[in-house]
């Protein structure tokens, strides 16, 4: 479903500042994946040019979903795609409520794909049943997106976008810091309804505990811009132990 | 130089001028209005940038050419139907280049207790509340200004309302100002006087709409009273010819426990002025002057106001907001007056600028003069562009460009046209940030 190949990617504005370096990474559909990895080594920057940022340049490499580069493509039209990101850092958007903004997208997408539209109420309807799914009040479709959300509120709101738009293959940043115990529980349940045969899921995040709820066909462990290992659920474990050093350590052995 | 621009100016008032008696004759109270407005005219200078009042536009475009006057043209007029408020179908006075339309309005869902009509036909009448009333709020309102008395001299025709005591009126009232095409320049003017009289409530949409894109000049004046206990709401939405210049005052009296509650939006029109004045008349009294402003092209907008707070206890509320693209310059001047003795002053003041291009230009500058020293002022001007973070999240979500700009600038918008209680013209104000929108993205592409 989605291969990147080989991916150098630099600051637009400075490109003497590299952030990846080569990053190799397969995802299947129906994989569940984990990104791992220290503060500051290229996780978000990874996800971030995957949904299209246009602060991020791409020097080498490739990315390819279902086959072909999307390096092309603006960020809308890889939504259209099906490609989702979960941010790490919500952006308050004042005005714009989630429901016009979800019925907007929704419909949008709907329409690149060849899918039906939803009329409003229908729509509503939709958003409705999303909502119950992660526990969510139902004001927060009338409210303006993320704006005067609690920190851990603003997680959920993206897995409630998420779930609203149903993407086949999403990027969810850290999704499960800054939530508290019964939250991640419900938030990890959606992940798991959502996560499908036809779909694929990339968990970035620090700790092993969400990994508990949803289970990882693989994991990653990124440092300074490069996968520096990949293995199965154990070496989230191992990770949570003992801490980065012995790769980085190994890596300079190397 | 300076002679030879001050021989221009002059000529520019002089040809009007001779023309000015031609108006009168059908009501004497209007011609000795007219006869007084004309000598004020000759005796104030026109503005110039030298003046600190206007030192960031410039009027050349308004003083190199000579005006036909708009009463003398022979227009025709097309259908108007697609400009009527469905709410205020039998409440909408219409005048076409600045003469009463019968044909064009209706009045008949306006309770009967309620003094409305055309100010040439209540002149003609004598009526004697038009008397009381006109120019009482704008001449008492301030300092000296040409346009109020170019308005004055050329006093024609417009809106008087008359709300009495305890009433109120559910319909809002759609005063139409249309300008039609035509070949000749041409100088329009309206007044209309809006007194609402003690515990009564009316709601007005005063809107100006240009049919084509010729030149003109537009100069109407405002007047409400808000007695004691009383609800005004004024929604303004000017949607002059791009080619037009709209030079506009409002003065407005607020009486004891009153609430004046105004909403300017300004669209079109290549140089606009907007000159609200609201004047506290008794203690405990609340009011807003909101204004949104949405220019591209090469327009110009300028709004200059005044909020005088001359007794105790007033809320004031002004938030002015402005979106900025292509060449387009904004201006804003907000005056806050706290006069001596007025304590417990609690007054708000906010300009905010969305600016979209790098060729937009903005002027802003709060002033307040504060002589009490119970009071609350916050005030505070701001620049800003979309924020790339914002459009990024938007378009990850699957809205493209120009859907994404839409909504942040309508979200921009929004707050300043959200109270306004009609809704067909909060339909309209959407349609015309669509529009805004989808233009700012065209030329964008095209650059
Ligand atoms: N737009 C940018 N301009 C300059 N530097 C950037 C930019 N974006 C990211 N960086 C830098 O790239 C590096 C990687 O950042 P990134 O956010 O991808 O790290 P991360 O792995 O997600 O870290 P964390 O675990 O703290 O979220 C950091 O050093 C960061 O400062
Ligand atoms: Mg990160």
């Amino acid at each position: 479903m989605l291969e990147i190949k080989d991916l150098h990617v630099c600051v637009e504005e400075d490109p003497s500042e590299k952030i990846l370096k080569g990053v190799n990474l397969t995802i299947n559909e129906g994989e569940i994946h984990a990104i791992m990895g220290p503060n500051g080594s290229g996780k978000s920057t990874l996800s971030k040019v995957v949904a299209g940022h246009e602060a991020y340049e791409v020097t080498q490499g490739n990315i390819l979903y279902n086959g072909e580069s999307i390096l092309e493509l603006e960020a809308d039209e890889r939504a259209h795609l099906g490609i989702f990101l979960a941010f790490q850092y919500p952006v308050e958007v004042p005005g714009v409520t989630n429901k016009n903004l979800l019925r907007q997208a929704y419909n949008t997408i709907a329409e690149e794909q060849g899918r039906e539209e939803l009329d409003p109420l229908q729509f509503e309807d939709h958003a409705r049943e999303q909502l119950k799914l992660i526990d969510m009040k139902e004001e927060f479709l009338e409210r303006s997106v993320n704006a005067g959300f609690s920190g851990g509120e603003k997680k959920r709101n993206e897995i409630f976008q998420m779930a609203v738009l149903q993407p086949k293959l999403a990027f969810l940043d850290e999704t499960d810091s800054g939530l508290d115990i019964d939250a991640l529980k419900i938030v990890a349940n959606g992940i798991n309804e959502l996560s499908g045969e036809d779909n694929a899921v990339v968990l970035v995040t620090h700790y092993q505990r969400i990994l508990d709820y949803v289970q990882p066909d693989h994991v990653h462990v990124m440092i300074d811009g490069k996968i520096a290992k990949s293995g199965d659920k154990d070496l989230a474990i191992k990770l949570e132990e003992e801490g980065y050093d012995w790769l980085s350590e190994g890596a300079s052995v190397l | 130089m300076g002679k030879v621009k001050k021989q221009k100016e002059r000529t520019f008032l002089q040809d009007l001028l001779n023309f000015q008696g031609s108006l009168n004759g059908k009501s004497k109270f209007l011609d000795e209005v007219r006869l007084k407005g004309a000598e004020e005219v000759r005796n104030i200078p026109f503005p110039t940038k030298k003046l600190e009042d206007w030192k960031f536009i410039s009027l050349r475009d308004l003083y190199k050419d000579s005006y036909e006057l708009a009463s003398d043209l022979d227009v025709e007029v097309p259908d108007l139907s697609e400009h009527y408020l469905p709410e205020s179908k039998g409440a909408r006075l219409t005048f076409v280049n600045g003469s009463f339309s019968a044909e064009h309005s209706s009045t008949e869902d306006i309770p009967e207790e309620v003094l409305i009509g055309n100010i040439a036909k209540l002149a003609e009448e004598d009526n004697d509340l038009l008397k009381e009333h006109l120019n009482k709020y704008v001449e008492n309102n301030f300092e000296e200004d040409v346009f109020s008395s170019f308005n004055k001299a050329f006093l024609k025709d417009g809106v008087f309302v008359y709300v009495p005591e305890g009433l109120t009126v559910d319909v809002p009232l759609h005063m139409l100002f249309v300008q039609t095409v035509a070949d000749e320049k041409y100088f329009t003017t309206s007044r209309s006087v809006i007194v609402a009289d003690k515990e009564s409530e009316v709601t007005i949409v005063e809107d100006h709409i240009g049919l084509g894109d010729n030149k003109y000049f537009n100069l109407p004046v405002v007047e409400i009273n808000a007695e004691e206990e009383s609800y005004v709401k004024h929604t303004k939405i000017q949607r002059d010819s791009r080619e037009s210049i709209h030079i506009a005052r409002t003065a407005a009296f607020v009486h004891h426990h009153a609430n004046y509650e105004s909403y300017t939006i300004t669209r079109g029109a290549k140089l606009s002025r907007n000159e609200p004045r609201i004047s506290q008349r008794a203690e405990e009294v609340e009011f807003t002057v909101d204004g949104l402003v949405l220019i591209d092209g090469d327009q110009v907008s300028d709004t200059h106001s005044v909020m005088d707070h001359r007794f105790s206890h007033c809320e004031s509320h002004q938030l002015h907001k402005c979106v900025i693209t292509g060449k387009a310059h904004s201006v804003f001047n907000g005056k806050i007056f706290v006069r001596k003795d007025a304590q417990k002053i609690d007054s708000f003041q906010e300009n905010r600028n969305l600016l979209l291009s790098r060729k937009g230009l903005v002027n802003t500058k709060p002033q307040l003069e504060i002589f009490a020293d119970d009071v609350v002022c916050t005030h505070g001007a701001t620049v800003g562009q979309l924020e790339e973070d914002e459009l990024f999240y938007l378009m990850s979500r699957g809205l493209n460009e120009q859907q994404a700009r839409e909504m942040l600038i309508y979200a921009f918008a929004l707050e300043t046209i959200e109270n306004i209680s009609v809704d067909s013209v909060q339909d309209l104000l959407v349609d015309e940030v669509h529009r805004f929108t989808e233009n700012q993205l065209d030329s964008k592409l095209t650059v």
